[in-house]
């Protein structure tokens, strides 16, 4: 297989070579690591990489990939992190219009008419800067004579991977994780790792958010080993009956490597007072269910309570020694959509919500952490229980912290078109991807797979939001679909169908609009709505902002069916920056980088500044919040 | 405070109404259009003349629904409004302006229980309107602000409705009696009520400066600064002057900046040096929003409109705040 440049033209040519998304499990070597969360099977390649720029793609150094490659005049960059960040590229901010507004005309492939193909309109664009990343590294003890794999959390915009200048594949999708497998191209010793990552292909146009525009490997990259026999993927369905009390746990695994071995998988499932549930053993076998397993006396998963259970799978040779140990916790809870209104664990739903852009003021859409702590000990603080993850993916880790934290989520696809429908405020489809077109379906299917296969099993999810501000048409009505098909235990949320009635039955379970009036939304639910209702985005905290809260809550109190909403948004998005004045630290926002075009100051719109000190306005979150805090 | 039994004394100047007890000296000046000073134990409190004030920064929600397109003549008029006429009553009894050779019948042991002087503004605004700012001081030296504005349906709605005193140097802090927090009037409920006392002229780090710091609902407010600039003030005591409500509670910003110079920068780092306390205390303001930022409009009980008689009154007077 040959990388070709043209993928970054060709919308219907998204994912080459990647391994298909599967859940995120970490695996480890035995009880004692899985305890310490410490997997000898992993391996960080974060730190200083070798790294060139090019400011187009017909300046990168072609070849740079083959071992032998004369790279004295590469210098380094810091992965994870922006290519911008790094004084390689301009910073530019810029909301819906796309980043090349009235420097490069371009029409996305295929919206006006079946022979645009867009051939060239990237890979031979002079704005399409290019970061050659070159890593050498030599297996850790704990990787040696495994499959290896190399996995990229994040990388903006298109990639193209070669190990030892064997070509392993392409990935778009910047916020989803993609992974190569390595095992055929290693060598002893030295390994030499090379990423071609394009600022632009036509994933750009899916990818229209309302943020920094930033290039580069900007999550972690590792690799991780695979044991002889390996749980590759996990699907794990607790399910909590009508009464409220009673349960089943379906688990169903998909087991990788020596399957003809006498390895056995061993399931247990413990209660938060380590009492053991579950403890069921199985030959291995390429998928293996366990179903029906049942429960009593639930501990059901809540904002207030949210209790999880500890699963763990453990693989064992012939000796009954480990070879793979899997933990993993699970909530029961109950969602349900009765009459209009969504009910948890039999109760009416309430989303004191916030949308959280991931963002640092010192490394942008690189966060830590410490990042992830400081932001949901403000949401305990505040009385925040939801947070919906606009409008992309966010760090594995994440999640996690969201089901501990019992804070529920809505799991935003990696979508957003606004550039393509809506101009100078006006909706104006003509030119909208993905919009019905069959060239475009797959590419945005792919990204509501990736994010539904990697998170399906954390209980914090209770929508999967299909994207943001897209328009709606055949495609994105395919996502809903898929999402239908493959669960059931969570809603549907997507907006954009209110732009476009006529899909209104087949996409999104809610109401969802994003800064509708109170006295607009008193209208819909005044009038037999067809579905709850709920503001995926209100309360624009733009600078000193937040007034009027009360009249959004009094809704609650008014209509069963109106179900809370998402801030706009949680943090300030700005760049700390030494100013060229006075030398002090100081933070800039769009524009300040002689970036045009640009919004401005209109991504400074968080209930936090971008250093994470609460804005005045909190006071009334944390009041109004608290109220209805159920 | 001072003796209450103790009469106030008037000097009748040439460009002054000087009102003095053992406390407090307070000087009118018919030139500048408003009180000039207020010198309480040799600490001076004003550094330009009380005025009145009709702007406060724009908001980013303001910069979107083009408020401050449609309002911007109050900016003129917060700039540039004339004093067109003053009045003077000692004990009652009607002086007009007494200037020479009117007050040359005076002398300089002229006492009273009661003063009261009143600067009629004229609006720099099309339609121009009035506003009177009528100070009545008694003998126990508190000064009673009253401030009119006379409604005018041909105006745009207003910013904010207030008085401004501008003092020579930074506080070191403030106490009040209110709410916790920023508040405005669509931004309230979370204000937790008590007395708070805030270190320093705190700036707010909106990303653009705009309208900040605002406390509403609030029952009285102590200022206390340490310096002075006085060239022979060595003396580095605290001192305080103190705002409290006659009727009706108000609301108050105390920053280093006025609405202007918070209105000119893009970026907090281009503020100028903190040198002065901008104490801006008002009988009404507007709320800030929060719909959105791209056209929402404040709701309409959180809007000033200007066809309505808007009428405010609060005491000064030096010293820390004294319970009634």
């Amino acid at each position: 297989m040959q990388a070709d440049i043209k993928w970054l033209d060709d919308p219907q040519v998204f994912r080459v070579g990647q391994l298909p998304a599967h859940s995120d499990h970490y695996w480890y070597r035995d009880a004692d690591e899985a305890r310490s969360k410490s997997s000898s099977f992993a391996q960080s390649l974060d730190g200083q990489w070798q790294f060139k720029f090019a400011d187009r793609p017909q300046h990168r150094p072609i070849g740079f990939y083959e071992p032998n490659y004369d790279t004295s005049d590469f210098g380094t960059i810091h992965v994870p992190g922006h290519i911008e960040l790094s004084n390689y590229a301009q910073i530019q901010y810029i909301n819906t219009l796309y980043p090349w507004e009235g420097k490069i005309y371009r029409r996305p492939a295929y919206t006006m008419g079946s022979d645009q193909t867009g051939e060239g309109m990237f890979s031979e664009a002079p704005d399409n800067s290019v970061g050659a990343y070159i890593r050498h590294f030599r297996l850790a003890p704990g990787l040696r004579n495994q499959r290896v794999i190399v996995q990229f959390d994040g990388v903006e915009e298109a990639m193209y991977v070669w190990l030892n200048g064997h070509f392993l594949g392409y990935a778009e999708d910047s916020f989803s994780r993609s992974e190569f497998d390595l095992t055929d191209a290693l060598v002893d010793g030295e390994n030499v790792l090379a990423v071609e990552v394009f600022k632009r292909s036509t994933a750009s146009f899916l990818e229209d958010q309302d943020m920094f525009r930033f290039s580069g490997i900007f999550r972690s990259v590792r690799l991780v080993g695979l044991p002889t026999v390996h749980v590759a993927d996990m699907h794990i369905r607790p399910v909590v009956n009508e009464d409220l009390d009673s349960g089943e746990l379906n688990v169903t695994l998909k087991l990788t490597g020596d399957l003809e071995s006498k390895a056995r998988v061993h399931l247990t499932v413990f209660d938060k007072a380590d009492k053991l549930i579950v403890d069921e053993k199985r030959p291995v076998a390429k998928q293996i269910s366990f179903g029906h397993l049942p429960f009593e006396n639930v501990m059901l998963w809540t904002h207030h309570n949210p209790d999880l259970y500890h699963l763990t799978v453990t693989i064992t040779d012939a000796d009954a020694d480990p070879i793979e140990v899997v933990p993993y916790d699970i909530g029961f809870r109950r969602l349900e959509l009765r009459n209009q209104v969504i009910y948890l664990n039999g109760k009416r739903l309430i989303i004191n919500g916030v949308n959280r852009h991931e963002w640092d003021a010192a490394t942008g859409r690189t966060v830590s952490m410490a990042d992830m702590k400081a932001d949901l000990q403000t949401f305990a603080e505040n009385h925040i229980n939801a947070v919906r993850t606009c409008h992309y993916p966010d760090q594995i880790p994440w999640y996690y912290m969201c089901d501990q934290a019992g804070v529920y989520m809505m799991a935003e696809n990696n979508l957003e078109t606004h550039g393509t429908w809506q101009k100078m405020g006006a909706v104006e489809p003509s030119d909208n991807v993905p919009g019905s077109l069959p060239q475009w379906r797959e590419a945005v299917l792919d990204r509501a797979r990736s994010n539904y296969e990697t998170f399906k099993n954390h209980p914090a999810i209770l929508f999967w939001s299909l994207g943001n501000e897209s328009y709606a048409g055949d495609d994105i009505e395919a996502m809903n679909t898929y999402y239908k098909t493959m669960d059931s235990s969570r809603l549907t949320h997507y907006e954009g169908v209110v732009r476009n009635r006529k899909y209104e039955t087949s996409i999104s379970d809610v109401e969802s609009r994003m800064y509708a009036s109170p006295a607009e939304i008193r209208t819909y639910l005044s009038n037999q709505p067809m579905k709850p209702f709920l503001d995926c985005e209100y309360m624009h905290d733009m600078g000193n902002s937040l007034g009027g809260l009360g009249e959004y809550m009094a809704l609650l109190d008014d209509f069963p069916s109106y179900q809370g909403g998402f801030i706009w948004d949680f943090i300030d998005q700005a760049l700390w920056v030494t100013d060229e004045v006075t030398g002090r630290q100081v933070l800039r926002y769009g524009g300040d980088f002689d970036d045009r075009h640009t919004d401005g100051e209109f991504s400074g719109d968080g209930l936090m500044f971008a250093n994470r000190q609460a804005k005045p306005a909190m006071q009334e979150v944390r009041y109004y919040y608290g109220q209805y805090d159920n | 405070m001072a003796n209450t039994t103790t009469k106030l004394h008037v000097i009748f100047g040439d460009g002054t109404l000087g009102v003095a007890t053992e406390d407090v000296h307070y000087l009118f000046s018919y030139e500048k259009g408003g009180l000039e000073s207020i010198l309480s134990h040799g600490k001076e409190w004003l550094y330009r003349p009380i005025r009145p004030i009709f702007w406060r920064a724009t908001t980013d929600n303001d910069r979107g629904n083009h408020f401050s397109e449609e309002s911007a003549m109050w900016l003129g008029a917060d700039c540039f409004t004339r004093c067109q006429a003053i009045d003077v009553q000692v004990d009652g009894e009607d002086l007009g302006l007494p200037i020479a050779p009117q007050n040359n019948q005076f002398s300089n042991d002229e006492m009273a229980d009661r003063v009261d002087i009143t600067f009629d503004f004229q609006t720099a605004t099309t339609p121009a309107t009035k506003v009177t700012m009528h100070y009545q001081i008694v003998a126990n030296g508190k000064v009673t602000l009253t401030s009119h504005l006379q409604g005018n349906e041909a105006l745009p709605e207003l910013p904010a409705f207030g008085v401004q005193l501008i003092m020579p140097t930074v506080a070191t802090g403030f106490e009040y009696d209110g709410l916790s927090g920023e508040t405005y009037p669509d931004r309230m409920a979370g204000g937790s009520r008590g007395q708070y006392y805030v270190a320093g002229l705190p700036v707010t780090p909106y990303l653009v400066p705009q309208e900040m710091g605002m406390h509403m609902q609030t029952r009285w407010l102590t200022v206390t600064r340490q310096r002075t600039l006085n060239n022979a003030d060595v003396d580095a005591q605290p001192f305080s002057l103190s705002v409290e409500m006659n009727d009706q509670p108000f609301a108050f910003s105390c920053l280093p900046y006025t609405a202007m110079e918070l209105e000119a920068a893009t970026h907090i780092e281009e503020l100028p040096l903190a040198r002065r306390t901008v104490l801006s205390v008002y009988g009404a303001v507007r709320g800030v929003g929060g719909i959105d930022s791209w056209g929402a409009d404040v709701q309409p009980p959180y809007r000033l409109f200007a066809d309505v008689d808007r009428t405010f009154t609060i005491q000064i007077h030096p010293g820390n705040h004294v319970t009634d």
